[in-house]
């Protein structure tokens, strides 16, 4: 039977068997579609989790804060503009109302093998991967791991362009990589162990001039999961991009970030040539499944279109006491 | 399998003989059983359930304190404890926000949100919108700009609308959004009627300040019942809630391929709650789909009734499953109906009875009773392939996708016996008269004492037209409980038998002579519609370009998945995705406009007009050359034509009460958000010169005269001339009754009657009267039909004509197709509403986008079950994503037709597919050929 736990402090909601509840979007369904028994840690009552608050030049975002208040936030708007971009471009306006930071990175993959009630998957406490050898039209071009779903959390593909920290109450704190693994426990969401709760994340210092852009690659207008997603954060000074860092979801089990395309900008001039021979590797290494193949050629199109629109991007101002750019 | 429903199609016999019905609609005997002494209380909660924890909220204002089931959302508890139905559950999991409500004055949806979220906050909903009685400037504008056709969404985008309304004129004050401002804010709503173009219209207006104040005296709008559908009023049978009602569950094969050795249902009976269940097998031993009904509980809840479902014991022999026609049609694959028995069994997923048809193995058909000159046809094909240079051969596969009907108001059903012989349901239906009948037939009832009730059906596009088989469970679960049950499917068992349009596989070839001149046509199309058949396409060919010789042929490839069902232009939209591009390469091939080569090949009057009016428009005058653009985003014009039958039903009756407290309209008709309240008062009122708010309209009760089934484009030219019957009869009477009251001889004017002592209106005529009656019936048009009427309905001697133009813009980077605008012209009569007949045509272009774009039913090749079991993975057109739209009526060419006017509905879901296509040449060079246009295809069309 369901058990509900109502804690009123962060102290007491640490330790508790049973999946914590922020936003429920997520949640909700897999209670519907018996993904998720047992008990639930809803943590309403939970105060300071909601705040967004800069500490010593670096901005922390706690777990319950909602994905629109990350798109709407003055400081995240002015300062880390891939996250509030991409915050934007998450499901729908009542989605992001509720949904939030710690929600997003934990939710579960989106597959519709994992959400399809007797199916024999991994994630699903099964024994093998029904969507690698079944109807994987959406799934991931680059083969990781046993479990072919891409990482639902465009947030996490924002963040891992980003120098982050993930806060935990209940554990050490982590990075994206430790929370996430390398992609080959497919039976695991993320590393989390029982009990910790995921408090917040802490942004490193902003990039002073950032250029910066999301692009969503989907087949109608708004409201849909990515077949592709990539970030990309440029910095250019005198007309070299100094900085580049391109993240890429929905190819991957885990949010990627694409050394090589960053490499062949670094340095190089600002022009429309590199971006194109930047992008033209995005997908190298990429081991498609039989139906994903699609996905290179978008790949490639989607760093590119996201690398000239960061470089036609309104650069970022330099904040007033602003730390050295990392 | 024994066909658990009727096998009859909803058009009742077009092709004649019934044959069919007397050996499926035999009264059946009810297997079931009840619990023995139910426990109808809800089961007890555990012991290590923690207690029902207390939530403190205002709810519209209202301070609220109650106790809430720990596992329940937002959703249950406004809609089951504070009977708040306005918000609507139609997808469950957040993707198309009919739940949407206020938390805080921000949009969430209630099915996401737990229940316990609301402690401590302010939730609003469409209830509480505006004070008792008034309305919210965004209802008013939703109202006015006729922002909804069935209404079921129309809650959930009234309070999304509010949200941003809000905020906008707080920020911006009078200034009006842009139109893709206000389809970002609406992008979390789904419209399955397509009435987007109206909303974002209504909700720039609101947000400018347009609405404030009523205009005048409320309702203002053009739609009938438009108040009751954005105040959330209007109750669909998904809202119905009787006392002891009972919540029924439905049991479903896990296979798509199963022989059933036993279902055993003891311990489900025994558990707490469970009041009883009832086999929907009827006798069939063989699981065809995954999906497919077995049985059905009914339960004190929803939750306690999906226990009881794991309860039952099923014992199956899972068999191997032919998922897709490639499987079915390998060699050796195993016949899904391997007897001549089970074949006539196989459902009819076509709208007439089935004709006997040749098998091979999975395969049936050929149907080619509609080839003309086929000889001739086949061998202007075949010279051709022989001696190219003599002419132009167009030949090519075409394929298109299955297609979800996915009505956003689930098929549902509350039956209720109110006697040992007397049932009466409320049923989510196309077709309150017609089910009745059928319903009285299957049970054994008289038809009096069968009462099917439908005041608001929130969409049906086809799906519910005939008995279904959660009437079936509700009725008989009601039965054998004595207490009235409520089936109500949820969004995967809706995508699953809720309805699908077949995929087709068509082999199209177009001959013409040197000059262009057309020499005739073949197809042969293969349909796939699960394990149903009777899925035709190529006899709609037989209504274009009319003179040109054809050779047509349709098969049906029988495989275990959910079988077909008529959706709104059955094999339409396949067809003419097949022919109209066909008739574009070869206008290319020819060099010839595409409009001036159909104006050559088409003798049809009505679509003559809409040629020149395509060539009249500046859109197509001005058209660039072929892939002009070479860039990464190429635009490009397409244009198609579409067309369509129309059906009468004459039997249709519309009954006028009148007399001191009014005029009553009624009829056993239903509104599916076609608009009929709004053409019965328009008609009714047009006749007596008053307004259409002063008729009273009661429909969607089968105790009325018989009405038309909303299906087959019959409502219109099956009511307006029964209805203009009645209201002359009426008027004439009160002409007489003017007469004598007066001395003179007086002339009908609007509002009365005037004489030369001056004008009296009709309501001093009726007051004082006797009740007067009159029962108006559907004349036959003049000259007759296509067909005489034929188990009640007859094809009209016309085709109705309709033509888009649509320019797209490809994104050759990303795949995508983005319309930017679309052009439609539509030649069917006269338009009795023409707000409303301007949305119909709308929703049709904007359901075509989906199909053409978007919308695809995917099911696991190996297991057959479905993948795309939600609105997130079955992706319908969103807001977002319909340009700018315009709708042209050509309105005379109906003189012969009685009332002048004819139905369109699915004339304008034809040709958008096509037309998408051929614009996607006209950019880019990329003929394509398979639907629907995923950014995948895209690149690889345009990569070549």
């Amino acid at each position: 039977m369901t058990t509900l736990e109502l804690p009123a402090t962060l102290d007491a909601a640490l330790g508790r068997p049973g999946e914590p509840r922020a936003g429920g979007t997520d949640l909700t369904e897999r209670r519907r579609l018996h993904l998720s028994r047992g008990t639930v840690v809803d943590l309403r009552d939970v105060p300071g989790l909601d705040a967004v608050t800069w500490r010593e030049g670096q901005l922390h975002i706690g777990a319950l804060v909602t994905l629109a208040a990350v798109a709407e936030h003055p400081d995240v708007r002015a300062r880390y503009p891939a996250i509030a971009a991409t915050a934007a471009a998450v499901a729908t306006p009542q989605i992001r109302a509720r949904a939030t930071v710690g929600g997003n990175l934990l939710q579960h993959v989106r597959c519709w093998y994992y959400r399809r009630p007797g199916a024999d998957c991994l994630k699903a406490g099964g024994t093998g991967c029904p969507a690698r050898s079944g109807d994987h039209l959406f799934h991931a071009c680059f083969d990781l791991g046993p479990c072919v779903a891409p990482h639902p959390s465009s947030l996490a593909t924002a963040l891992l362009a980003h120098d982050v920290r993930i806060e935990v109450a209940g554990d050490r704190e982590h990075t994206l990589a430790s929370l996430y693994g390398d992609g080959s426990d497919a039976r695991r969401q993320h590393l989390l162990p029982p009990g910790a709760i995921l408090t917040g994340v802490a942004l490193g210092p902003p990039l002073a001039g950032e250029q910066a852009a999301y692009v969503r690659a989907i087949s109608r207008a708004r409201a849909e999961w990515p077949l592709v997603e990539v970030v990309a954060r440029l910095v250019v000074a005198d007309t070299q991009i100094q900085t580049a860092i391109v993240t890429v979801g929905g190819v991957a089990n885990l949010p990627l970030r694409l050394g090589a395309v960053e490499q062949l900008l670094t340095g190089k001039p600002a022009t429309e040539e590199t971006l194109r021979l930047a992008s033209a590797v995005a997908a190298d290494g990429a081991k498609p499944l039989a139906g994903t193949a699609y996905k290179l050629d978008l790949l490639r199109g989607a760093v590119l279109d996201a690398l000239e629109r960061a470089l036609a991007d309104k650069p970022t101002a330099a904040p007033a006491a602003a730390p050295a750019p990392t | 399998m024994s066909p658990p429903i009727s096998r009859r199609g909803i058009l009742r016999g077009t092709l004649g003989g019934t044959v069919l019905v007397s050996e499926s609609c035999a009264p059946p005997k009810i297997v079931g059983e009840r619990a023995e002494a139910p426990g109808l209380a809800p089961p007890d909660a555990g012991a290590d359930t923690v207690a029902s924890p207390r939530l403190e909220f205002t709810v519209n204002g209202a301070a609220r304190s109650l106790e809430v089931d720990p596992e329940h959302t937002a959703l249950e508890l406004v809609r089951n404890d504070l009977g708040l139905t306005g918000c609507k559950e139609s997808c469950g999991h957040g993707a198309c926000g009919a739940c949407t409500v206020l938390l805080d004055d921000a949009p969430v949806v209630a099915c996401l949100l737990p229940a316990v979220a609301l402690h401590r906050r302010k939730l609003t909903t469409v209830e509480g919108l505006a004070p008792a009685g008034e309305l919210h400037p965004v209802q008013r504008a939703f109202m006015a700009e006729d922002a909804l056709q069935c209404g079921f969404c129309t809650p959930g985008f009234v309070v999304a609308a509010s949200a941003f309304y809000r905020r906008w004129r707080a920020e911006h004050a009078d200034r009006e959004p842009d139109r893709d401002t206000v389809a970002a804010a609406l992008a979390g709503n789904l419209c399955r009627c397509g009435a987007y173009d109206g909303i974002i219209r209504a909700v720039q207006k609101a947000s400018a300040g347009a609405y404030e104040k009523p205009l005048g005296p409320e309702p203002a709008a053009p739609r009938y019942d438009a108040r009751d559908k954005v105040t959330g009023a209007a109750r669909y049978t998904v809202d119905v809630r009787l006392p002891d009602q009972l919540e029924g569950k439905i049991l479903r094969s896990p296979h798509a391929h199963a022989r059933v050795r036993k279902v055993d249902w003891s311990k489900a009976l025994k558990l707490p709650g469970v009041a009883g269940v009832v086999d929907l097998l009827h006798g069939s031993t063989t699981l065809h789909f995954a999906g497919q009904e077995i049985a059905a509980v009914a339960a004190v809840d929803a939750r306690t009734a999906e226990a009881a479902l794991a309860a039952i014991e099923l014992d199956l022999e899972v068999l191997p499953a032919l998922v897709g026609m490639d499987a079915a049609r390998a060699p050796g694959a195993a016949p899904v109906y391997p007897t001549r028995n089970t074949r006539k069994s196989a459902p009819n997923s076509s709208e007439g009875p089935l004709l006997p048809l040749g098998w091979d193995g999975n395969v049936r058909g050929p149907f080619k009773l509609f080839s003309t000159h086929k000889l001739k046809a086949r061998g202007a094909v075949d010279k051709l392939r022989e001696q190219p240079a003599e002419g132009v051969l167009v030949e090519g596969t075409y394929k298109t996708q299955v297609q979800c009907h996915s009505s956003h108001e689930p098929h549902a059903c509350v039956a209720h016996w109110t006697a040992a012989d007397a049932v009466t349901v409320h049923l989510s239906t196309q077709a309150v008269h017609a089910v009745a009948e059928d319903i009285a037939e299957r049970w054994g009832l008289k038809r009096a004492n069968v009462r099917v009730l439908a005041p608001y059906v929130g969409g049906g596009f086809g799906s519910k037209a005939a008995l279904q088989l959660e009437c079936v469970a509700a009725v008989a679960l009601a039965k054998i409980t004595g207490k009235p049950v409520r089936v109500a499917l949820d969004r995967r068992e809706e995508l699953v038998t809720g309805g699908l349009r077949p995929a087709q596989e068509i082999e199209l070839a177009v001959a013409t002579d040197r000059d262009g001149y057309l020499q005739g046509v073949t197809a042969r199309a293969f349909a796939d519609a699960g394990c149903g058949i009777g899925a035709t396409s190529t006899v709609l060919l037989r209504l274009m370009y009319a003179k040109a010789p054809k050779d047509i042929a349709d098969w049906d490839v029988v495989n275990h998945a959910p079988p077909g069902k008529p959706f709104r232009g059955p094999g339409g939209p396949p067809i003419f995705w097949a022919l109209e591009q066909a008739v574009d390469v070869a206008a290319d091939r020819l060099g010839l406009d595409p409009v001036l080569l159909r104006k050559r090949w088409d003798p049809n009057p009505a679509r003559n007009q809409l040629y020149d009016w395509a060539l009249s428009l500046k859109t197509w005058r001005e058209r660039q050359p072929a892939q002009s653009d070479r860039g990464r985003h190429r635009r490009g014009l397409g244009l198609a034509v579409g067309g369509w039958f129309y059906f009468v039903q004459p039997s249709a009756r519309v009954q006028l009460d009148a007399g001191p407290d009014g005029i009553v309209v009624s009829t056993a008709c239903q509104d599916i958000g076609n608009g009929t309240r709004t053409v019965l008062a328009e008609t009714v009122a047009r006749v007596l010169g008053i307004a259409p708010a002063e008729v009273v309209v009661q429909i969607g009760d089968s105790s009325f005269v018989p009405g038309p089934t909303s299906g087959g484009s019959r409502t219109t030219a099956s009511l307006v001339p029964a209805a203009t019957m009645a209201a002359e009869q009426l008027r004439d009477e009160l002409l007489e009754r003017a007469q004598a009251l007066a001395g003179a001889r007086g002339v009908a004017v609007a509002g009365g009657v005037r004489h030369p002592g001056g004008l009296v209106t009709w309501q001093q005529l009726l007051a004082g009267s006797p009740p007067l009656r009159f029962v108006g019936t559907r004349k036959r048009d003049q000259g007759g039909y296509f067909l005489p009427p034929m188990s009640d309905l007859a094809p009209g001697r016309y085709v109705a004509g309709a033509l888009q133009i649509v320019e797209v813009e490809v994104d050759t980077r990303l795949g995508r197709i983005r319309v930017l605008r679309s052009h439609t012209g539509v030649a069917a009569g006269r338009i009795v509403a023409p707000a409303l007949a301007r949305s119909q045509v709308l929703g049709g272009v904007i359901q075509g986008i989906g199909y053409a774009l978007y919308e695809e039913r995917r099911l696991d090749p190996r297991s057959g079950a479905l993948l795309t079991a939600g609105l997130e993975d079955y992706r319908i057109t969103g807001i977002g994503d319909i340009g700018e739209l315009d709708v042209h009526f050509v309105e005379d060419g109906y003189e012969r037709v009685n009332g002048r006017s004819v139905g369109f509905a699915e004339l304008v879901t034809l040709a958008p597919a096509a037309a998408i296509g051929n614009a996607v040449a006209h950019a880019t060079g990329f003929r394509p050929r398979e639907l629907p246009l995923r950014p995948d295809r895209v690149l690889q069309g345009v990569r070549g």
